[in-house]
């Protein structure tokens, strides 16, 4: 009995235990106390070259990336070459590094679904990796060699000026992207570099010098903060970053601030005509602060009550009352080192754009005229302080972070400065900011539409009202859209074809088979002052070999273009791979084949401003100048490879003739822009005879 | 040179080797947090523990979509999705009672301007102006009841963060992320809304609608675009219209056809709800028993019956537009379920997953007359047969013709010659990265859990499709292809200049 007693009311208590009754209100619902976060530490460290280090181990997943932070920004491009800083960003990785050309790290990275990208944007650069926790030191590897000894190739330069170049073209193709664009533009002035255009002029003008010469100004080991988080261990971690960028020491002066923002907008309605869009996108508003003003909480308060969300001023009367927007909204955008921009964007039917812009410049004359109510501001308030966690809800959060307030030289704690000052805003200190920053009559507002459709005319907003010229500007002398401007090739072969005729003529550079040359090199006292003694020897098509004799013996080194050797006093090897790149280059780079480029279908010349670029398929380029009087070529330069100083320069002199050919006897070496070594030619003889087993004999 | 190639091979067979580790691990350990259950009534829950912080993302997923539109009703179950924004009979509203009577007298109001309206020629104007001016009037009354914007706002002021919600042909998804003691506001929140939704504000909700059909299709020509492809190229079954709708369907929409869509397709059994983060499974359980255990059992609708019939010859179809060329060439394929899913995925990844894909290379790199030329697996949805999507978007200086030319040549090549072995490699270990890489987002996970398990019937699979992307032979990948890139399956939407400039502001055209 007892038993069926206890079975019947089984059931029963269960129900009573565990079955929960739904709230019927919402807000009898109680919150139990949100459980601290767990601000994760990060490791610091500053390498002996100066790089500073931040790691976050964080085990969950076995992957590991990291960030490399460039002080550097296309804010710094100059004036005629607008866009060279992005180029440099990208080209940074896609252009491969000195000893390996890009296509070879995209297929090595995407084999083992890493990736090394780069990228410099208004005010940063950056080099981020991502890879599996077991490929670690292979990605770290590549990582390395882009931020420390980038190739460059000028195949990918090309490649990056074609898609930029296709991207001007399609500028004007999206109605939104053209309101934020010329919004920005205006309110930054377009005379300096925060408001200022990229244009075709500029992409033409920037040469893989500029790129070599804006990478070499800011890369350098006290100008980057890494931050790496994932599945290692610090210490590893740390000793490991150590030895690899060990060998990374060049230095620079300290890169200058970036410049003060300083413009007056002129005030007014600014049209841009797309007569195939049946609605108007637009954006509205003026400067914004900077993140650390003190009235920063209470204005981004503010924004947030006009037009931050759903609940927003903005979105009630444009979107939900008036049914105008389908997306509207207001932001004050402030700078963490520059004024930023307080706008307010959407878009209307073409009809409505009048009503819109009014119904919103009503709303912000409101928020000035009369304080929020207590509703509003709770309500702003409680929003900010409940989504709160959210900024700690992955440790990556916390490193990103950091490392945006040590690169702008904020307090690691700001965020918790910044919260409380946001918790503290009254109505009073809402109604005062607005008054003394929001200025309507100020505003810049970019529409872009139809204006054939605008049911009333912009007129009636009483601003003055003016067209935005979309046409994109074309090149000076440009011709035409010709693909892969065979313009440049053809005064790039001109040139060569010049050059050629001045140094004996193609018939007689074509007819070298095989060149020997000695001759001295004398380094100077900042680069080790040694004095070399050094035999060259060619034989067509690809065999080069080279002797040097330096104070503590001989070096000996030879390659058939595929496969080669060197032979020291420590006995003999085969050529890795980066030293077989060397000599590669430095067969591609003689006179004989170099001066004939012009009529190699495998090397593409490209011409700017008198220089002459010449590249292969492989990867080898370099930069040649003339004499505009003789023709004689006047230098040469090219990213030395695995030179961490970037780029060689070699300029010419005292040209004789050996064997009716004209070669030159002296050469000064530049390196980094410095002078570095004199080469003196003793002799030259072209055609005595070389054979491949005298040219590839070991000593 | 074949030595080169063969260390590449076996440097990528060793990742491989080692991302498989990690998936069958992975799963293990997915499954001890993972807690499973279906209410009575058949609504499916899934909660993943992770408890890294002290937040939860919610994940709503219902299995119906723009496909299930009724004819001339196209953009109800967008609109619908509009709706579950605006409120209960207890949140955002002043007086609930005076609000019903009112919103009856909007429908009063309206059916009598449309009859009306409906005599088309006989329909005499000034009393059509009256019947008009008093549905304007009835809505204006009903507005006078309204808290705008109250059941988001609640969200948004008890910290909830990513609050949106998506309409797709083939679903519907509500999401967003609370702080961990505010699980319970969810649980009210989200079965409020399903339970006593109340349609307040539609008629002006369809304006904001329209607006977003002029922002997202009409003044974008890739929306245009995408918009004429699917019409053009399916005809029977309805991915034929975007989620969106028509213009004039939506102007016309009434608060009746949303509700008949929501009392048919969202009943617990057709919905599949996701919690992952810091929480208590059992206590979960115990809040979906009370909050969603009220929503009445009710039956499942049925899936869509029309087929697409084979396609018996190329179709093209253009839009003129002032703007850059961009070209869409969709193949038919067969849906997400049938066995060659597989093979369309690991054939987008040949053709264009990064820089060392084939498209990438061949058109982007070498002979640069794309700025982009990239490849979808599947479009515009996956749970019926649909298309296999490429987009061609030409460099400058160089035509659509030329890259639509070189695509063919690359698609003849492919199916002809033998496929890399190296590179079919590569894609499998970037799929299973891919998926690891996607694992420490809760609302990522919270999204791909309940669509696996609404798609394939499974979360598992979102695990297990791994184990079929590795079965993928180049054998599998030539087969398919040849196939399915054929001329006769296959439809064209471009984009072309007017040949006269009609406007110099418009930028340069060639």
């Amino acid at each position: 009995m007892r038993k069926l007693v206890l079975l019947a009311f089984l059931p029963l208590l269960a129900f009573g235990q565990g079955k929960l009754a739904p709230a019927t209100t919402w807000n009898a619902i109680k919150f139990p106390k949100l459980r601290d976060v767990q601000i994760p530490k990060v490791e610091e460290a500053t390498l002996p070259n100066g790089m500073k280090v931040y790691l976050l181990e964080n085990h969950e997943l076995p992957t590991v990336r990291g960030t490399a932070l460039v002080r550097t920004g296309n804010l710094f491009d100059p004036k005629d070459k607008i866009g060279l800083a992005t180029i440099t960003g990208s080209t940074l990785r896609s252009g491969g590094t000195t000893d390996r050309p890009g296509d070879q790290l995209d297929e090595q990275l995407e084999n083992i679904a890493a990736s090394v990208e780069s990228a410099i944007g208004e005010s940063n650069g950056s080099v981020r990796f991502n890879t599996l926790k077991e490929r670690t030191d292979e990605v770290l590897q590549v990582f390395h060699d882009v931020i420390t000894k980038p190739g460059f190739r000028q195949d990918r330069i090309d490649l990056l000026k074609t898609q930029m170049r296709s991207g001007i073209s399609r500028r004007n193709d999206d109605a939104h992207g053209i309101s934020q664009r010329e919004f920005t533009d205006i309110v930054y002035g377009r005379d300096n570099p925060y408001g200022w255009r990229m244009e075709y002029e500029n992409i033409d003008n920037i040469s893989r010098d500029d790129i070599v010469g804006f990478y070499k100004r800011y890369f350098f080991p006290a100008n980057v903060i890494l931050a790496v988080q994932g599945d290692f261990n610090s210490a590893e971690m740390k000793a490991n970053l150590e030895k690899l960028f060990a060998d990374w020491k060049v230095t620079q002066p300290p890169v200058p601030a970036f410049p003060k923002v300083n413009n007056t907008p002129k005030p007014g309605i600014y049209v841009a005509t797309r007569e195939d869009v049946n609605q108007t996108s637009f954006a509205l508003g003026q400067f914004g602060g900077m993140l650390n003003d003190k009235d920063a909480p209470a204005l981004e308060v503010m924004a947030d009550i006009l037009g931050g969300g759903f609940s927003s001023r903005l979105f009630q009367k444009v979107r939900t009352k008036l049914g105008y927007a389908y997306d509207v909204s207001a932001n004050w955008g402030a700078g963490y080192d520059h004024q930023g921009l307080f706008e307010i964007s959407g878009s209307t039917k073409s009809e409505s754009t009048a009503d819109a812009l009014k119904a919103i410049d009503q709303e912000v004359l409101r928020i000035r005229e009369q304080p929020v109510t207590p509703e509003e501001l709770e309500s702003a308030r409680q929003k900010v302080e409940n989504s709160f966690v959210f900024n700690f809800d992955t440790p990556s959060k916390t490193l990103g972070r950091l490392l945006t307030y040590r690169y702008f030289g904020y307090p690691d704690d700001f965020i918790f400065s910044y919260q409380k000052a946001v918790a503290g805003v009254t109505r009073e200190d809402i109604q005062r900011v607005a008054q003394k920053y929001l200025d309507p009559a100020k505003f810049v507002i970019v529409a872009t539409g139809n204006p054939k459709e605008f049911g009333k005319p912009l007129a009636s907003l009483d601003r003055p009202v003016s067209d935005l010229d979309l046409t994109i500007p074309q090149p000076k002398a440009k011709k035409a859209a010709a693909p892969a401007d065979a313009g440049s090739a053809a005064r790039g072969k001109a040139l060569l074809a010049k050059a050629a005729a001045a140094v004996g003529g193609t018939a007689k550079l074509a007819a070298v088979k095989d060149f020997t040359q000695s001759g001295t090199i004398q380094l100077d006292q900042a680069a080790g002052g040694l004095k070399v003694t050094q035999n060259e020897q060619w034989l067509a098509p690809s065999h080069f070999r080279q002797e040097n004799v330096l104070p503590f013996g001989k070096v000996a080194t030879y390659s058939d273009g595929k496969t080669g050797w060197s032979v020291t006093p420590q006995g003999s090897t085969a050529l890795p791979p980066a030293q077989l790149n060397q000599i590669a280059f430095e067969s591609f780079k003689i006179w004989f084949t170099l001066l004939a480029s012009g009529e190699n279908p495998d090397r593409t010349i490209t011409e700017a401003g008198g220089k002459v670029e010449i590249s292969d398929k492989a990867g080898h380029s370099l930069t040649l100048t003339f004499d505009a009087a003789t023709g004689f070529p006047a230098s040469l330069s090219y990213a030395a490879p695995g030179n961490p100083n970037g780029s060689v320069e070699e300029v010419y002199a005292d040209w004789q003739d050996a064997g009716g050919v004209k070669l030159p006897r002296k050469v000064t070496m530049n390196q980094g822009g410095k002078h570095f070594a004199d080469v003196v030619v003793t002799s030259a003889a072209v055609n005595t005879g070389l054979t491949v087993e005298q040219i590839s004999k070991k000593p | 040179m074949n030595i080169r190639s063969g260390t590449k091979w076996a440097r990528a067979v060793a990742a491989l080797a080692c991302a498989a580790g990690l998936q069958a691990q992975d799963l293990k350990q997915f499954e001890k947090r993972v807690t499973e259950f279906t209410l009575a009534n058949g609504l499916h829950f899934i909660v993943l523990e992770r408890h890294e912080a002290p937040v939860v993302s919610f994940h709503t997923y219902v299995n119906a979509g723009s496909v299930d539109d009724p004819k001339g009703k196209s953009g109800i179950a967008h609109m619908f999705e509009h709706m579950a924004f605006k409120g209960t009979d207890l949140i955002g509203t002043t007086d609930a009672v005076a609000e019903k009577k009112a919103l009856a007298a909007v429908e009063t109001a309206y059916d009598a301007m449309e009859a009306e309206k409906n005599k088309g020629p006989r329909a005499d104007k000034a009393t059509l102006a009256k019947l008009d001016a008093a549905l304007d009037a009835a809505i204006e009354k009903a507005g006078t009841y309204v808290v705008p914007n109250r059941y988001p706002q609640i969200i948004d002021e008890n910290g909830g963060v990513g609050m949106n919600a998506g309409t797709g042909e083939d679903s519907t998804t509500y999401f967003y992320n609370f702080p961990a003691n505010r699980v319970e506001l969810w649980f009210y929140l989200e079965s409020a809304r399903f339970l006593h939704p109340v349609l307040r504000e539609f008629y002006k909700e369809r304006s904001v609608v329209r607006e977003e059909r002029r922002m997202r299709t009409e003044s974008d020509p890739q929306g245009k675009l995408v918009e004429l492809l699917s019409a053009t190229a399916m005809i029977a079954h309805p991915y034929h219209v975007s989620p969106v709708g028509w213009a004039s369907d939506i102007e016309n929409l009434r608060t009746d056809d949303a509700r008949q869509f929501f009392e048919k397709y969202y009943v617990p059994g057709n919905m599949t709800i996701s919690v992952v983060g810091d929480v208590d499974p059992a206590k979960i359980k115990a809040l979906a028993e009370a909050y969603f255990g009220r929503l009445a059992k009710k039956p499942v609708p049925g899936p869509i019956v029309s087929v697409e019939p084979p396609q018996e010859g190329e179709r093209r179809a253009k839009i003129e537009s002032p703007t850059q060329p961009i070209e869409f060439i969709a193949y038919h394929r067969p849906n997400q379920n049938d066995k060659d899913d597989p093979v369309f995925d690991v054939i987008a990844g040949l053709l264009s997953g990064g820089r060392t894909s084939l498209l990438y290379k061949d058109m982007v790199r070498d002979k640069r007359i794309a700025l982009a030329a990239q490849a979808d697996a599947t479009f515009p949805g996956g749970k019926y047969p649909g298309l296999f999507l490429f987009v061609l978007v030409p460099a400058q200086g160089h035509t659509l013709e030329e890259n639509e030319k070189e695509l063919d040549a690359m698609l003849a090549k492919f199916v002809s010659e033998p496929i890399d072995e190296a590179a079919l490699a590569r894609v499998k270990t970037k799929t299973r990265a891919g998926l690891i890489r996607q694992l420490d987002s809760n609302e990522g996970l919270a999204q791909l859990l309940a669509s696996y398990h609404m798609n394939y019937g499974n979360w598992r699979v979102l695990f297990t499709g791994l184990e079929d992307i590795d079965k993928v032979t180049a054998a599998d990948v030539q087969r398919v292809a040849k196939q399915y890139f054929t001329a006769k399956n296959r439809t064209i939407a471009s984009t072309y200049q007017p040949t006269e400039k009609a406007d110099s502001k418009q930028g340069e055209s060639k």
